[in-house]
């Protein structure tokens, strides 16, 4: 139902002569593709410093809730770039990314991440001033900084095998994979 | 210096074999190139930003850049190896592709430009001892060179 779905408005977006016209554009996809990857090193540059001094690996001479403050505009800068760009390649692809198994996973991972930068921030506030100088965070904090950091890993990497069909739907898969992946055809055929 | 016997070299290596014949470990250590991209990343900038005055301007800068660098050596080492992995499984396709060089060339220059230039000047010298223009050309120069190789490196795949 939900595939269905999905699927449906993927081939209402790819319709559209500007999908086409990005896709095939001999400059315009690599631009908005190289400022997503650019933009992708602000935002997660600035998570890592952020993260890293949560662990207790870097500035532990400056109180942490400085140092998330201070990099905070900065990384939502990078991040609304980067969510901007993620939309238009997203337009320009959109029934093969919609069918990706990977896409479908970075986009769980970027919701548990964004759930975990939530929860982590409430913490954060919740023990400021009872930590704040601390070298090294308490270890709820450290947990936090460590799932988040492996979070967005996650989301790269999965973000990055978008580019390989190895799962794609014109290939031979399980029907687990194939309902996994949203290949709405494929599971009829193999019903 | 013609480097054509190194990517010769690199061609035929156990690397390229490796690189060549499993995706799942190419992809891997793409990824590794891509989070230690964003790693320096976000040391460049923060450093730079720090030296323009643009964030956290109630931390010295000195403080700022002692506290950077190390993870920028790191994020280099792991880009590095995990950047000549990758080139080996191209290696030949890369030794005549322009933007692999311009890459290199930034590459090159940034890494003279941080060792030799950038980190013994802010490190050894206090900060209100350099002229504020020093500080902020070496943060624009840092910003442009980084950003030229991350780019260029970017457009490899699109040349």
């Amino acid at each position: 139902m939900l595939n269905e779905w999905l699927l449906n408005r993927a081939r209402w977006l790819d319709s559209m002569a500007w999908s086409t016209d990005l896709h095939e554009s001999l400059y315009m996809y690599a631009w908005v593709e190289t400022t997503h990857v650019l933009t992708l090193t602000v935002f997660l540059g600035m998570l890592f410093i952020i993260d890293l001094r949560m662990l207790g690996l870097t500035f532990t001479g400056v109180p942490a809730s400085k140092i998330a403050d201070r990099l905070d505009i900065p990384m939502l800068i990078g991040m609304v770039i980067m969510v901007v760009t993620g939309f238009i390649l997203y337009f320009a692809i959109p029934v093969r990314s919609t069918q990706s198994i990977w896409f479908r996973i970075k986009v769980v991972l970027m919701i548990a991440a964004i759930a975990n930068a939530f929860l982590f921030r409430a913490k954060m506030k919740a023990a400021a001033g009872t930590w704040d100088l601390d070298p090294k965070p308490p270890k709820n904090i450290r947990v936090g900084a460590g799932l988040s950091l492996a979070l967005w890993s996650g989301v790269v990497i999965t973000g990055r095998t978008i580019a390989y069909d190895w799962f794609d739907c014109h290939k031979e898969l399980p029907y687990f994979m194939y309902w996994a992946a949203g290949c709405v055809d494929e599971m009829a055929a193999f019903q | 210096m013609d480097l054509l016997p190194f990517f010769e070299w690199l061609d035929t290596s156990i690397l390229a074999d490796i690189a060549k014949a499993y995706g799942g470990v190419f992809v891997v250590v793409q990824t590794f190139h891509l989070l230690a991209l964003s790693l320096l990343g976000g040391t460049v900038l923060v450093g730079d930003l720090r030296l323009l005055g643009v964030v956290m301007k109630d931390v010295p800068s000195q403080v700022v850049i002692q506290n950077t660098q190390k993870w920028f050596s790191v994020a280099l080492v792991i880009l590095i190896l995990s950047g000549l992995f990758q080139a080996a499984a191209v290696a030949m396709k890369l030794y005549y592709n322009e933007m692999f060089w311009a890459k290199m060339t930034g590459l090159a220059a940034g890494i003279v430009f941080v060792y030799a230039i950038r980190r013994p000047l802010l490190l050894r010298f206090d900060h209100d001892t350099i002229n504020p223009w020093a500080l902020r050309l070496i943060a624009v120069s840092s910003m442009t060179i980084w950003f030229t190789v991350a780019a260029s490196g970017r457009w490899i795949g699109f040349s």
